[in-house]
């Protein structure tokens, strides 16, 4: 009976002990992830914005899988927009010998013949704007549109943030860059090259 | 700061005996204060004892009087002098305010703002040149976080470049904060064999690019080692250094499971027209010979509300940088949907550095 009783005040310290001794202090949490999700509960935004960062940016808002934020317009950017300056007939009469040639400087190297050419993203019939696949048209300034037909997990990623950068500011309001500020939608993929630095006082060291 | 000047007076009075073995801490110059005079006394002392419990002969003690009172007039005959010119009284008057203030952790903000005005005068009594130098306190509801995507990384290193440049640091000794390791395809975390030193065309067939600095811990092990409590994590999770309170020990260089600290073994060297006059107490502003500098996720930077250098420079989005307390975060999107992990999570140090793969 006495055993009992002595048993049961053991294993009630052992509890008390163990749990007092999990938390050093008060303010101390199990790990990081605790201590995001505890001091985040509050969290009513900060007085640090990106705005002052933004400055002299023209942008627009979007909204895609629920996350809005801004990307940087695309037409000023494009050299010879609108296209329809030049593109004032039918694609078929201006590819005549007459006309000087232009766009010489352009090879697609982007997935193969098969799945893409020119057309698959350029509307012949209204050079201003993009098309989808199933022919409706897209704005050159949301040209992310046209990309995330196919690339659908980086587009998930982008819209999150994993994928692509954020402009100047970690701060809100987010600003990020598209997909064609990094990747050339006509060869989207990234050279080969250089390190930028060697360091030659580790080769030294190393010795 | 001023180089040349030492840290703290060593009053190396009653030299009778010039000692010619190197001192106990390895300096040989006598700085540490170690051996004081104990009158042929085998006993070791140490603390007040060195100072007060010291036999004395009255020629000693006369000696001694007259010695601290020639400093004293020496300090106080520079900042008064008529014949020294104004801006040697200020800098005399800079350089004594600055040797005897306190340890940046515990100055108000009045007190900080003090400091940094000293040290902007200063820089310009010398070269001439004005620094923007900020004591910017952290945020409220502000914790750093990073993320890196090994699936992204190229080895390009415009990071590395970038924070060479952005962070002042010494271009004599090639000192660099991020390390990119080009490990094989296939062998997993390999640093042994890594190579954070490569030059060739990157990426290399058949290998993988990931980059290591400091991940500012939220159980810093370098904050709990050092002697004088020169490093501490700031509120906003950034584990900082105060350049001025450093004795140089080094003990947070070995506590660092990561490498992530680096030590000033000569004097840093930066040519004037590429110092970044941008600067933050707690960053990037120029360090002396003798102390521990480290990645501070560019506090100059990201206290304004500016991604690091690195961020910036990456070519490929690689390293993602945000508020971890603010639920719409980028940083927070990232911990929420990629399989992230963390390098020797294991330890318990819990960096604030994540990794991901696409």
């Amino acid at each position: 009976m006495n055993n009992n009783v002595i048993y049961k005040i053991i294993g009630i310290l052992c509890v008390v002990l163990l749990a007092a001794s999990c938390k050093h202090h008060e303010e101390e949490y199990h790990s990081i992830t605790d201590k995001i999700e505890a001091e985040s509960k509050d969290y009513h935004g900060i007085s640090i914005s990106s705005e002052e960062h933004l400055e002299g940016l023209t942008m627009i808002e979007v909204t895609e899988n629920g996350i809005t934020f801004r990307i940087p317009k695309r037409k000023g950017e494009i050299k010879s927009y609108a296209c329809t300056e030049c593109h004032n007939k039918p694609l078929d009469q201006m590819q005549s010998k007459d006309l000087k040639k232009a766009h010489w400087n352009i090879k697609l190297n982007h997935a193969d013949e098969n799945t893409m050419n020119c057309i698959t993203c350029h509307d012949g019939n209204d050079m201003d704007h993009l098309k989808s696949l199933t022919l409706k048209t897209i704005d050159f300034d949301r040209s992310y549109q046209v990309c995330s037909q196919c690339h659908t997990r980086q587009f998930t990623d982008w819209t999150g943030g994993a994928h692509g950068k954020r402009i100047e500011s970690w701060a809100p309001p987010r600003a990020s860059m598209t997909c064609v500020n990094c990747h050339d939608p006509h060869k989207p993929h990234f050279e080969s090259k250089w390190p930028e630095r060697y360091n030659t006082q580790k080769v030294e060291e190393r010795k | 700061m001023s180089d040349n000047k030492k840290k703290w007076f060593s009053l190396d009075l009653g030299n009778k005996r010039k000692e010619t073995t190197a001192c106990g801490c390895g300096n040989a110059e006598g700085t540490c204060n170690s051996k004081q005079n104990t009158f042929g006394e085998e006993r070791h002392k140490d603390g007040f004892d060195q100072v007060f419990d010291v036999q004395m002969g009255r020629r000693t003690a006369f000696k001694k009087l007259t010695a601290g009172l020639m400093i004293g007039a020496g300090a106080i005959s520079t900042s008064c002098s008529l014949v020294a010119g104004d801006e040697t009284k200020e800098k005399a008057q800079i350089d004594w305010e600055e040797q005897f203030k306190g340890n940046y952790k515990l100055m108000t903000d009045d007190e900080k703002k003090a400091t940094i005005d000293r040290l902007t005068r200063s820089y310009q009594l010398r070269t001439g040149k004005t620094i923007n130098m900020s004591a910017k306190n952290a945020e409220e509801n502000v914790l750093f976080g990073y993320a890196f995507n090994i699936s992204k990384c190229q080895g390009y290193m415009d990071c590395v470049n970038a924070c060479v440049e952005e962070n002042n640091q010494d271009r004599k000794s090639q000192m660099q904060y991020i390390r990119i390791h080009e490990m094989k395809d296939g062998k997993g975390f390999n640093f042994n064999e890594a190579d954070d030193n490569y030059y060739h065309e990157v990426p290399a067939e058949g290998h993988f690019y990931m980059g290591t600095q400091c991940f500012h811990c939220d159980n810093p092990p370098c904050v709990e080692v050092c002697p004088v409590e020169a490093t501490w994590r700031e509120d906003d999770g950034l584990v900082v250094i105060d350049y001025d309170w450093c004795v140089g020990c080094r003990y947070c260089m070995a506590a660092c499971p990561y490498d992530g600290r680096r030590f000033n073994w000569s004097k840093p060297e930066v040519p004037e027209n590429e110092v970044n006059k941008n600067q933050h107490y707690l960053g990037n502003r120029l360090r002396k010979k003798g102390v521990m500098e480290k990645c501070t996720f560019c506090v100059q930077r990201s206290r304004a509300g500016k991604n690091p250098a690195c961020v910036e420079a990456c070519p490929t989005g690689a390293r993602i940088f945000g508020n971890l307390l603010d639920p719409n975060s980028t940083i927070r999107w990232v911990l929420e949907n990629k399989k992230v992990f963390r390098l020797k999570e294991d330890l318990g140090t819990e960096p604030k550095f994540w990794y991901f793969m696409d």
